[in-house]
């Protein structure tokens, strides 16, 4: 029955206490928040901690959004807090977790070009600072416009721009060198 | 959106990431409604001031107590700049309209909009034990209506919709959560406090 409902019924309904249309809004944006945390945190049990943890925190704190705003920008600023919150926690912390890597479901003689490629970016991302990595995974796997960049990260458009230029060109210095 | 080569693999890596946890994601949307029920359990009656007052419950304490504190101090400042006690805003679910007299005591008028088919709608707090008062709605446009005389202090409370809690008043000085149910809070008059 929630499927049908548009965003703003659902937010309504969950605020309300109908945690059935939270589910749905979770899987709506489920896909575009661990993708998000994948890439900012480059760390599987982390991110999928991060993503659960967002959906949670926004709906606790869902009274303070503006249904006159866009939701998937107050979605994606929380999991992008959260997301930094963890990686100063991880500075002390180091995880044990070996670095992201794709398990299962994959037929390796089919994939193995594509496989390596993605093999290099994932290295690049690791070493790519996260100042750099966080407005391009906005920019090109979330693919929102820069004035949302600008807006979850709280930095200026101008410099979501430079960031995201610089960005694409030290992916593909990375990239070239072999990382 | 324009992308080159690599904007595409750095999104397809991102895409198979994902994939690669879709065992982990199935169940995400049962698992946060589970941790929410059990972050939030409902707190009847006077139970909510046990736990208030509980040990244990420090933060919770610290928070209430800033809460209380600058809606307290937001009324006392609205109270003076204004003889308007709470403006009526735009949001259309609920409105709850104090009606002051000279002792402090408010007649405060609770309003809730409910389907056209509805049955009962009743307003349950700590102001009536949490055993309901019902609203009336007798020119049948389903808003229901009812009033009750409040002395200055703190009010949680929900309505019930022919049995259904429905606690989230937007209007409300703070929604609280508890038993994983939202009760909405308001303060009357000056002190915000002790009821």
């Amino acid at each position: 029955m929630y499927r049908m409902q548009d965003e703003v019924s659902l937010l309504r309904a969950s605020l309300q206490g109908d945690t059935g249309a939270w589910g749905e809004i979770i899987s709506r944006y489920k896909d575009a928040i661990l993708g998000l945390c994948l890439g900012f945190m480059r760390n599987r049990a982390d991110a999928e901690d991060v993503s659960h943890d967002a959906f949670i925190r926004a709906y606790v704190n869902l009274r303070r959004y503006d249904l006159e705003r866009r939701f998937s920008t107050w979605l994606f600023t929380i999991a992008a807090n959260l997301c930094r919150n963890k990686l100063r926690y991880r500075k002390n912390h180091p995880s044990t977790e070996q670095p992201l890597q794709i398990r299962g479901g994959i037929d390796p003689a089919k994939l193995v070009g594509a496989e390596d490629r993605q093999a290099k970016i994932r290295k690049v991302l690791a070493k790519m600072p996260y100042g750099y990595r966080a407005p391009l995974v906005l920019r090109f796997y979330n693919e929102l416009p820069y004035q949302e960049i600008s807006s979850i990260l709280s930095i200026p458009e101008g410099t979501v721009k430079t960031r995201i230029h610089r960005g694409k060109a030290m992916l593909k210095d990375l990239f070239e060198e072999g990382a | 959106m324009k992308t080159d080569g690599l904007d595409k693999l750095l999104q397809d890596t991102l895409k198979a990431e994902v994939a690669a946890s879709a065992e982990r994601l199935s169940d995400m949307e049962k698992r946060v409604v589970m941790e929410l029920g059990e972050r939030c359990p409902r707190l009847r009656g006077f139970q909510w001031l046990g736990q208030l007052l509980a040990p244990t419950r420090g933060t919770r304490l610290g928070q209430i107590v800033v809460v209380g504190a600058t809606a307290a101090i937001f009324l006392f400042v609205g109270l003076t700049l204004s003889d308007r006690v709470l403006p009526e805003g735009g949001a259309p679910q609920v409105s709850l309209q104090p009606l002051r007299s000279a002792d402090g005591t408010q007649e405060v008028v609770f309003v809730w909009p409910a389907p056209l088919d509805a049955k009962t709608v009743a307003v349950v707090g700590n102001f009536n034990a949490w055993e309901g008062t019902d609203l009336s709605d007798p020119d049948g446009d389903g808003i229901w209506t009812t009033s009750i005389p409040l002395s200055p202090g703190r009010y949680e409370y929900a309505f019930i919709v022919d049995g259904r809690w429905q606690g989230h008043d937007p209007r409300a000085d703070e929604v609280i959560q508890s038993f994983g149910e939202y009760s909405s809070v308001r303060y009357i008059g000056r002190g915000g406090d002790g009821v």
